[in-house]
């Protein structure tokens, strides 16, 4: 079968899509014009990371060593002896190990889109790549920068300096020109909780502030580039936030969203909550048995209990649209923004005939692009494409249908992307976000 | 992890006496005349309290935190500074005791600042229902001078949640007592002074605020040392200010490490450093 597209971003403009399956990263262009939609760049995640984790042992065996040489053992009658120097075990991966994962996290554009950031598993690196239509395959290779833990998000900031968050709280920031380095770098600052989504923006002043979100309901502001000064948490979630956005239309907005019920409207730079936009009754009918939580924590009592989880908040250049996708579900809410209070309410609710799994926006032609998880209805539909005409979003058929054949065809003859039904990426992971509370001492 | 414990042990029995006790007494204002005979009660037994000496600051643990600094209700907690006819409390926390153990220090520091409200943070349970029930018995016994009245605890995880109770510029003074030294490189980030932890710290302190910190391993000092320099919205105090302080003095004696350190005749390091103000921003 072929693999869903794991996580996909569009050009601005919409002629430009990004596609993610498993370890590969592969660029199609659109022409609506003469309905054609044609593979312009891959780049496949080939980082065997055996050796990375044979240097780990062996690091980890000196290590070991070292410290056994320095203890010292009492005999029953007092005296000391030297420590037998015990060779150090090595775990072996057996039958039941954990598999490695070589995936592709997230993809991030420059604002310039001249720049592609990739994140991958397989060696928690930043892969930085040239995007240059002209050559054959548009995306060069710049430069691959591991980190000491699995980045979660990645932005840019205004000098196009690379704001990298990562799972275990840290952010670090990299420029495009430094070389990369074995050296542990320091963070500029962290949470001690994991990160999930950064942003970057400026207020009415121009001056540049770093927005992140934990899994632990807080989001941070910390000034850019001074981010050693903290300007003000944004309290009100509950539970861990998986998204921010900021629009362009209004920068000193942001959306935010994750294990809530709620879709939550701030003024940042004011430090206020301007509304709390309650999806839970309105996605209700989109939940399915996937959505209980784990057997462990439920209560039993025969209430349900399912929950949601945002996946991603995206807006548009100009229209005061916020795109919203819940994990596994089959529907796409638009909601309508007011301008100047930041109130919230349902513009229209795009249903599908799969669950989705990423979404996408061509910010500039007020386009939306999702890839679906298609497995049980026949492979029919990987990608769909909506436009935006009299004030509504639509499917737009032309698009669909003349990329939809060209896709499929290029991806059934990949070998990547022919897998079995069991080797297929973890589509729905942000329900694990969830804190169950079940340390107690 | 619940360990198993014999329910009809000592140890179960004391600690469900103390709870019931912590129920009725914690939050209730102790009226002097009330207090029945000499009203004395026994400070609790350090040994029916014992608990692993760690605790993971990144796990989820079962906390109660207040959304937001706003959403706390510290009348609780200080009931003698709340007042009823403002429907609001007299005083704000400005001292803290970050890993505030069993409360040693707390109990000195309280006659030395009568007028502040002082919060031990802890993340163990035991040690915190410790602290709890030493404060209830200290305020019942010194209910005729209304002591102890500005000291309390409370169970939390002070590296993730600092700032859902206290506002920018809250504090007067943080103190960081014999922390957990994480003498491993790679459980650093679990200590308590990191680079990116004391710019949280930094939001907290009011300017001219002061980090205090102590401790019997030379390592940790050095790298505590190392991280507040190297932060650029702290200053270290010079020995000539240390001398002079009173929490320094309060603050080498008054823990129950520190007595620990004393009795080993150890080596206890000192450094405090003060909040500055905020460069302009650029």
């Amino acid at each position: 079968m072929i693999h869903p597209v794991q996580f996909l971003i569009s050009s601005r403009d919409g002629n430009l899509l990004f596609c993610v399956i498993k370890n590969m990263i592969q660029v199609f262009k659109v022409d609506v014009k003469i309905n054609n939609c044609s593979l312009i760049g891959e780049w496949i995640d080939e980082y065997d990371n055996k050796q990375l984790i044979k240097e780990k042992v062996e690091q980890e065996q000196m290590r070991q060593l070292a410290g056994n040489a320095t203890k010292k053992m009492k005999t029953n009658d007092g005296s000391i002896i030297e420590q037998p120097c015990k060779e150090p075990k090595v775990p072996v991966p057996g039958p039941g190990a954990p598999p490695l994962y070589q995936y592709i996290r997230c993809l991030t554009l420059s604002d310039d889109e001249s720049i592609l950031v990739a994140c991958t598993d397989s060696d928690k690196a930043a892969v930085l790549f040239k995007v240059e239509l002209e050559n054959a395959n548009c995306l060069s290779l710049l430069k691959r920068q591991p980190f000491p833990k699995r980045p979660s998000a990645i932005t840019f900031s205004a000098d196009k300096e690379l704001i990298l968050a990562d799972k275990f709280g840290d952010v670090y920031v990299t420029s495009l020109e430094c070389p990369v380095t074995n050296m542990t770098p320091e963070p500029v600052l962290g949470h001690v909780s994991m990160l999930t989504d950064i942003a970057v923006t400026k207020d009415n002043l121009g001056k540049q502030y770093v927005l992140t979100a934990d899994r632990d309901e807080h989001i941070k502001i910390s000034h850019y580039p001074q981010t050693f000064i903290v300007n003000k948490w944004l309290f009100g979630h509950k539970q861990f936030v998986s998204t921010l956005c900021v629009p362009k239309w209004k920068p000193n907005f942001l959306f935010s969203g994750g294990g809530d019920d709620s879709i939550y409207s701030w003024d940042w730079q004011e430090g206020k909550l301007l509304f709390k936009f309650d999806v839970g009754e309105l996605v209700a009918p989109y939940l399915t048995d996937f959505h209980f939580p784990p057997e462990r924590f439920l209560l039993h009592d025969g209430t349900t209990r399912k929950e949601l989880s945002v996946v991603k908040i995206l807006s548009f250049e100009q229209l005061p649209y916020l795109a919203v996708i819940f994990e596994a579900t089959k529907v796409i809410f638009i909601l309508e923004c007011n301008k100047s209070t930041g109130e919230l309410t349902l513009h229209q609710k795009l249903e599908l005939n799969s669950n989705l799994v990423s979404l996408a926006v061509a910010e500039m032609t007020n386009q939306l692009v999702v890839s679906l998880d298609d497995r049980k209805n026949g492979q029919e539909e990987l990608i769909k494409f909506f436009k935006y005409e009299d004030g509504k979003f639509t499917e737009d058929e032309s698009k669909n249908s003349a990329v939809s054949p060209i896709l499929k065809s290029s991806l059934e003859r990949n070998t990547i992307s022919q897998v079995d039904a069991d080797s297929i990426y973890p589509l729905y992971h942000i329900a694990q976000l969830r804190k169950r509370g079940d340390h107690y001492s | 992890m619940f360990l198993k414990e014999d329910p009809g042990s000592r140890r179960q029995a004391y600690r469900a006496a103390k709870e019931e006790n912590r129920k009725e007494l914690k939050h209730v204002r102790i009226d002097p005349t009330a207090v029945e005979g000499d009203g004395k009660i026994d400070l609790p037994k350090k040994k029916f309290y014992r608990q692993r000496a760690h605790s993971n600051p990144f796990s989820d643990h079962q906390l109660d935190y207040p959304i937001s600094p706003s959403e706390m209700d510290w009348s609780k907690l200080y009931p003698h500074f709340y007042s009823d006819v403002e429907k609001g409390m007299l005083k704000k926390v400005t001292i803290t005791d970050i890993g505030c153990g069993f409360g040693g220090l707390m109990i000195d520091l309280s006659p030395a600042f009568p007028d502040s409200l002082i919060l031990g943070m802890e993340i163990r349970v035991q040690v915190t229902n410790y602290v709890e029930d030493r404060i209830i018995a200290l305020r019942r016994n010194h209910s005729k001078t209304n002591g102890y009245q500005n000291i309390n605890v409370i169970r939390a995880n002070a590296m993730k949640f600092l700032p859902n109770f206290f506002e920018k510029g809250q504090l007067e003074k943080m103190f960081y007592c014999f922390p957990d030294p994480h003498f491993k490189q790679r459980k650093h980030k679990a200590r308590i002074i990191t680079n990116t932890l004391l710019s949280e710290y930094a939001y907290v302190l009011k300017e001219g605020g002061i980090i205090y910190t102590i401790t019997d391993v030379l390592d940790l000092h050095k790298w505590m040392v190392n991280h507040l320099e190297m932060h650029p919205l702290f200053e270290r105090l010079d020995e000539a200010w240390e001398a002079e302080d009173k929490c320094v003095k309060i603050m080498r004696v008054a823990t129950e490490e520190g007595k620990k350190v004393e009795r080993k005749e150890g080596d206890k390091y000192v450094a405090c450093f003060r909040r500055i103000a905020n460069p302009e921003i650029i």
